[in-house]
């Protein structure tokens, strides 16, 4: 038996996977407090319903697979340890300093972002590495040992050390992480050429800024999880979710935090990736995840789900940049919460704002005032008053009426129906700008794509996100509520080396690529023998980061080969470089020299063979006959009511429609057909 | 139908459109920032793309440098009609005649209508990229000293035809390519534009099939009157009045010794919903390269009234009618007469225009204006060129290696890294492993200045200090510093920042004092040694709130004696604020 278990902001998602391979979804609050006991209630929730007792079930489990918000939360909070900042003499305000650049140019009321590690704590190291790795100036050891005393001084708790050029001499980096050692004892510390190879010293800072000051919290939260469970029973394998959307043993994961940065919402378009192989034939998938506060997008490629390094916690600009590669996941303010007001010019707009959890929406009747894009769905009639949550929760449809009138309505002079098709309409369009966003970066056409509808709220506007996006087809999976979970399952034992080795298609240094080539692929080897030992099957995917000369963003190309032996394997990487600039920018320069920047060897390790399986029915109520809904331009209509979870597969059906289960619902327009699929998923054609 | 007959869009149908208006803009920018070759386009992000409507208004703006944009694209598209009365679908031209709409000769710009299949010309399209290089007699696109548009040297594109049926027209990129230094990088960054405007053509005849072009237009109108509502509610809440303010840029060679002010008064007239910016008090045009092309001077106006207002006002055609300019013609900002040179007409001089026009909006009323931002361009955002010892190649680039210039505002302390005032802070700052990737140098140092802010109640940004060097061979270093003799100064009783620096370290280490504006060779072992300003304060910096003076003391920005002496706190050696002592002080 397998448990994967996903801790969410309001939510934590559990999904245990049979004997049988059958799986089975439960929802239990987030206690953000103790997140381990949002984890154990969830368990035992499905050990109740297994009528067994949660040491039982917990004693029949092999692995337990967890992604967390305890990382992104402690950063978002300020919750990390007192860390240090040590860079090279003459270079303290890296993390001051950034890479520049600025969102909405005439806005002076947003704050100029503080440094993620102070000022206060910057140590300048005397040494100097020089571009081609030389040693410009000395290490100055007693210099360090006179740092390290004054850590000890100030008492603090971690320690990030960024120099510059480390990426191609680590010899100071090395001997600075010595000198910590004897002189700072049990402070733990990350060196920057170790936990990010990457040119560009403010994203590997950062990086490895982030990744010191999570060590310590990271460490007691696995360490305590671990501890847990197993007094709870278990003895399986605790793993963890990584933000490259692989596992890691918890173990492992703290000595490595930064990857837990995106735990869980990397999972969302492993499980997109899987329902889509089921049941389409698009070459490309866009996955969008509706919470109650933030919509995420993420995509898969022609198979491949593309990595970005310029992941952000907060705004663009105004947050941190995390520098690390982590999946593309753009994330906007909008969901069922987003608030929808009117401005002095008689303009709706949806969101930034969210009522979130507390108070919510008007119509969870606990104190909030302002109307949410869930309050307009509950006033169209999308969302059953009575069947929220599967029941669990009542809703107060007057209310949510009255505040669509009060605040939409009436200052734009239309009806309350027609506000609130507006408010749809509006977060609609929100959501489709954060679609178009991401697969513009990545050069995705939506519509050679397929869009799989995730999160409890999906199914409410999800149609028309698609027919607005040119999307021939909607999926919405049956395990859809929980889809961060439910990748979990499908996800791998996963590690990823990177080495940075310039050379150019002009002057291809085949003898020094296929060095680093064999370097990453011994890495590889090592964490497969290692971790990934009896493993059902591995393998090791190349990638290089390439442009063209004299442009400063690379991107990502698969290499077909892990050796260089002929000219044809160059040309065919240079082709292949053409082509995904090409997908990505539309235009090639054929003419133009190709730079090689960054190479990168994934070790993935398949815990188990087979797929997927099937969520079993676990609903006591059957979903039937008919609900008024209205819609945007067509009006009223008699939308007829199926229930998602007993629906046969393989029939078509014609909206209006509405399809239920106790964690979603799902809205189809006379526009659209759909059917249930025979692997259990909701196709829909808007 | 009729115009009468013209569908009436509601406040939801209105927003969607702007945001798709918005969405095909800044996915033009975001293909440009990708593809773009030269530092200048990729790293400063010095470019900009904008929808205008068939009539040249200006519609929707990508997030992109202020001082491109507000003005300007729609001369230049008027330009291109009046050149090329038969417009057709697949052409586009390229631009940038300062004597036409264009900011600066640097600023290579690709114009595109948007043409049916019918026929009709519904949307004009601007791709605006500063390049490394234009072909000037020197290495410099910024040549603050040329004499005319002669000496300076630029090839000047009036509007001229680069693509027709959707083929370049090569005789155009061959002319280019014998003249413009690093021509592959020119021809990359001339690509990277061409496929930014393809772009947004494909995606408005796009949106114009789905939704219907008589909407699209009903929706322009619309949108235009929604964000000129919008400026006259943000208007009517400055403060009635007139106030003029100076700022003066430094004595360079062509110009007077005692440098040139500019002179700008702002009368805002509650009633009519007016702010009347008057630029025409202000001296003849120089023969030198700092005179303000028309496109920026405009422009420059129009930020200091934008960075003085509620910044949510859309940007657009329908706001700015509630601004109104007086322009002097052939005035040094105003309306330079060809041939005289605007070589570096986007940043020095055009700064403090936007500086006088703030800061008299700053006096008009508390809670708005703002401080005046620091001075372009310092040595460490220098031209550079010179043979790489690695390769035995020449190379040209602009480096953006430090800079803050943030001034203060009324509500909020500096946006650091804003460069200057007139790119608004989009600009990204170089990495030294990068910079010294792609050029032969050495970066000794790049650190913030303590004690070098402009106080106020809200400060303005610490100046920087970079030093760099070339490695293994010699370095022209292009540079054109303002700054240095009048300084950023502060508004509502907030203080000037420090002057500006411009030195060369030499091989015995002695420091030398440079021209501001130079074109220096660095030798092997010797260093530039470039302070950049921060900018002014603005209020009084004795009511700044304690709690910020003392977290500015612990970070090492600020020191406890400048802490007692300007701001009047006092702070304890563990850095925690001593209300008493700092009760007295502020008395």
């Amino acid at each position: 038996m397998r448990f994967a278990c996903d801790t969410g902001g309001t939510f934590t998602d559990l999904i245990v996977e049979d004997d049988a391979g059958g799986l089975h979804m439960y929802k239990a609050a987030t206690t953000p407090a103790d997140p381990v006991k949002g984890v154990l209630d969830a368990l035992a929730l499905a050990a109740a319903d297994m009528e067994m007792s949660l040491a039982d079930l917990l004693a029949k489990g092999d692995m337990l697979i967890h992604g967390t918000t305890h990382a992104i939360n402690a950063i978002i909070t300020g919750n990390t340890a007192k860390t240090a900042f040590l860079t090279t003499a003459g270079h303290p305000d890296i993390l001051v300093l950034r890479e520049g650049g600025r969102i909405e140019p005439f806005n002076f009321v947003a704050p100029y972002p503080e440094p993620y590690l102070p000022r206060a704590l910057t140590f300048e190291v005397p040494e100097r590495i020089d571009s081609a790795g030389g040693v410009h100036t000395a290490l100055d050891e007693a210099a360090v040992i006179a740092i390290a005393e004054e850590l000890k001084a100030q008492d603090v708790e971690a320690v990030a050390v960024c120099l510059l050029w480390s990426i191609y001499n680590s010899t100071h980096e090395l001997r600075v992480g010595e000198l910590l050692e004897a002189h700072l004892p049990g402070v733990p510390y990350s060196l920057s050429h170790q936990l990010n190879p990457a040119l560009r010293e403010y994203r590997r800072a950062s990086s490895t800024a982030i990744d010191a000051s999570l060590k310590p919290l990271m460490g007691r939260y696995l360490g305590g999880l671990t501890e847990r469970l197993t007094e709870a029973g278990f003895m399986g394998r605790t793993l963890v979710l990584t933000s490259q959307g692989g596992m890691l043993d918890a173990s492992d994961l703290a000595q490595k935090p930064i990857h837990a940065i995106n735990s869980g919402p990397s999972m969302a378009p492993i499980a997109g990736r899987h329902y889509a192989r089921d049941d389409s034939d698009a070459p490309n998938v866009i996955i969008a995840d509706t919470g109650g506060t933030t919509y995420d997008v993420s995509l898969v490629r022609q198979g491949r789900i593309p990595l970005t390094k310029e992941t952000w916690i907060g705004q663009p600009f105004r947050g941190h940049m995390t520098g690390f590669p982590s999946i593309d996941i753009k994330s906007v303010g909008a969901g069922g919460g987003s608030i929808a007001w009117v401005d002095a010019g008689g303009l709706l707009h949806v969101g930034p704002q969210s009522a979130g959890a507390v108070p919510g929406p008007v119509c969870y009747g606990s104190g909030g005032t302002e109307p949410t894009l869930t309050d307009a769905c509950l006033t169209l009639g999308y969302v059953d008053p009575d069947y929220f949550l599967g029941g669990t929760m009542q809703l107060d449809a007057g209310a949510a009426a009255q505040v669509v009138e009060d605040k939409v309505a009436q200052p734009l002079n239309i009806s309350v129906m027609d506000a609130a098709a507006a408010i749809v309409s509006v977060a609609t369009e929100n959501m489709v700008q954060a679609i178009a966003d991401i697969t513009v970066n990545q050069g995705i056409d939506p519509a050679d794509s397929v869009l799989i509808g995730g999160g409890g709220a999906a199914g409410l506007n999800s149609v028309f996100i698609a027919r607005r996006l040119g999307c021939p087809t909607l999926l919405i999976p049956e395990t859809g509520a929980g889809l961060s979970a439910a990748g979990a399952l499908m996800s791998d034992l996963t590690n990823e080396y990177r080495a940075t080795f310039f050379t150019t298609s002009g002057e291809f240094d085949r003898a020094g690529v296929n060095r680093v080539l064999e370097g990453l692929r011994a890495q590889c080897q090592v964490f497969i023998d290692g971790p990934g030992s009896g493993a059902a099957s591995n393998d090791i995917e190349y990638t290089v980061e390439a442009r063209y000369a004299s442009q400063v963003w690379e991107i990502e190309v698969p290499l077909a080969n892990d050796t260089f032996t002929d000219d044809a394997q160059l040309a065919a990487l240079v082709e292949g470089f053409h082509a995904m600039h090409e997908q990505i920018f539309a235009i090639r320069d054929p003419g133009s020299v190709i730079e090689f920047v960054g190479w990168t060897a994934t070790a993935r390790c398949r815990l188990r063979a087979g797929d997927g399986g099937r969520l079993g029915a676990g609903a006591d109520r059957s979903v039937s006959g008919s609900r008024k809904v209205y819609f945007s331009g067509a009006g009223e209509a008699e939308a007829v009511l199926h229930d998602f979870e007993t629906m046969a597969s393989g029939v078509e059906h014609q909206g209006p429609a509405i399809i239920e289960s106790p964690f979603t619902t799902v809205v189809a327009d006379a526009d659209t057909s759909f059917q249930r699929t025979a692997a259990g998923s909701l196709l829909m054609r808007p | 139908m009729t115009d009468q007959a013209k569908e009436q869009l509601d406040g939801a149908q209105l927003a969607i459109l702007a945001n798709r208006f918005e969405g095909i803009s800044s996915k033009m920018g975001n293909t440009l920032l990708r593809t773009g070759r030269s530092g200048v386009l990729n790293r400063a992000k010095d470019f900009s793309c904008c929808i205008l409507t068939a009539d040249h208004q200006l519609l929707a703006v990508a997030e992109s440098l202020p001082i491109h944009v507000l003005s300007g694209p729609d001369i230049m598209a008027a330009s291109m009609v009046e050149f090329h009365p038969e417009l057709k679908k697949g052409d586009a031209f390229l631009h940038n005649s300062p004597y036409h709409g264009c900011s600066h000769p640097a600023d290579h710009t690709i114009i595109m209508p948007v043409i049916d299949d019918d026929g009709t010309h519904h949307f004009t399209l601007l791709a605006k990229a500063h390049q490394a290089d234009i072909g000037n007699s020197i290495p410099t696109t910024d040549h603050g000293t040329a004499r005319d548009v002669y000496e300076e040297g630029a090839l000047i594109f009036p509007a001229v035809q680069v693509m027709k049926d959707y083929e370049t027209i090569d005789d155009i990129i061959r002319m280019c390519q014998m003249r413009i230094r690093v021509p592959e990088q020119w021809y990359g960054d001339f690509l990277a534009m061409l496929g930014s405007a393809l772009i947004g053509e494909r995606e408005l005849l796009a949106l114009g099939r789905e939704v219907g072009w008589e909407t699209l237009h009903a929706f322009t109108d619309q949108w235009f009157e929604y964000s000129e509502k919008r400026m006259i509610d943000a208007v009517r809440e400055v403060p009635a009045g007139t106030h003029s303010a100076q700022s003066t840029h430094d004595a360079i060679p062509g110009t007077p010794d005692e440098g040139i002010t500019v002179t700008s008064t702002v009368t805002v007239d509650a009633e009519a919903a007016i702010i009347d910016v008057d630029l025409r008090d202000n001296a003849d045009q120089m023969n030198c390269g700092l005179n303000v092309s028309e496109a920026c001077t405009r422009t420059a106006a129009y930020i200091g009234v934008f960075n003085s207002i509620d910044h949510t006002v859309p940007k657009n055609a329908g706001s700015l009618r509630r601004v109104r300019l007086q322009l002097k013609d052939a005035g040094v900002v105003g309306i330079p007469r060809h041939p005289i040179s605007c070589s570096a007409s986007t940043t020095n001089l055009a700064d403090r225009i936007v500086s006088a026009t703030q800061r008299a909006m700053a006096e008009l009323g508390d809670g708005f204006g703002m401080g005046e931002v620091g001075c372009f361009c310092p040595p460490s955002t220098s031209v550079v060129s010179g043979t790489d010892p690695r390769t035995g190649k020449p190379y040209v680039n602009q480096l953006f290696l430090g800079h803050t210039a943030g001034a203060g505002a009324p509500h909020q302390d500096a946006w650091l890294t804003m460069l200057h005032v007139g790119n608004g802070g989009m600009c990204f700052i170089d990495s030294v492993e990068l910079d010294e990737v792609y050029t032969p140098i050495h970066v000794n140092t790049r650190r913030l200045v303590p004690d070098s802010e402009g106080a106020g109640r809200y400060r303005g940004a610490p100046a920087i200090e970079v030093e760099f060097g070339p490695v293994d061979c010699r370095m022209e270093a292009g540079f054109v510093a303002d700054g240095k003799i009048h300084v950023p100064q502060g508004a509502r009783a907030g203080h000037a920042s420090q002057p500006s620096e411009q030195l060369r370290r030499t091989r015995n280490k002695e420091i030398e004092v440079l021209d501001q504006c130079s074109i220096v060779w660095i030798e092997d072992g010797e260093t530039l040694v470039s302070i950049a300003q921060g900018g002014g304060g603005y209020g009084d910096p004795r009511t700044r709130e304690p709690e910020r003076v003392a977290h500015d003391v612990r970070e090492g920005l600020v020191s406890r004696e400048r802490a007692a002496e300007i701001y009047a706190v006092a702070i304890t050696e563990g850095g925690e604020i001593d209300s008493e002592q700092t009760a007295a002080l502020r008395g």
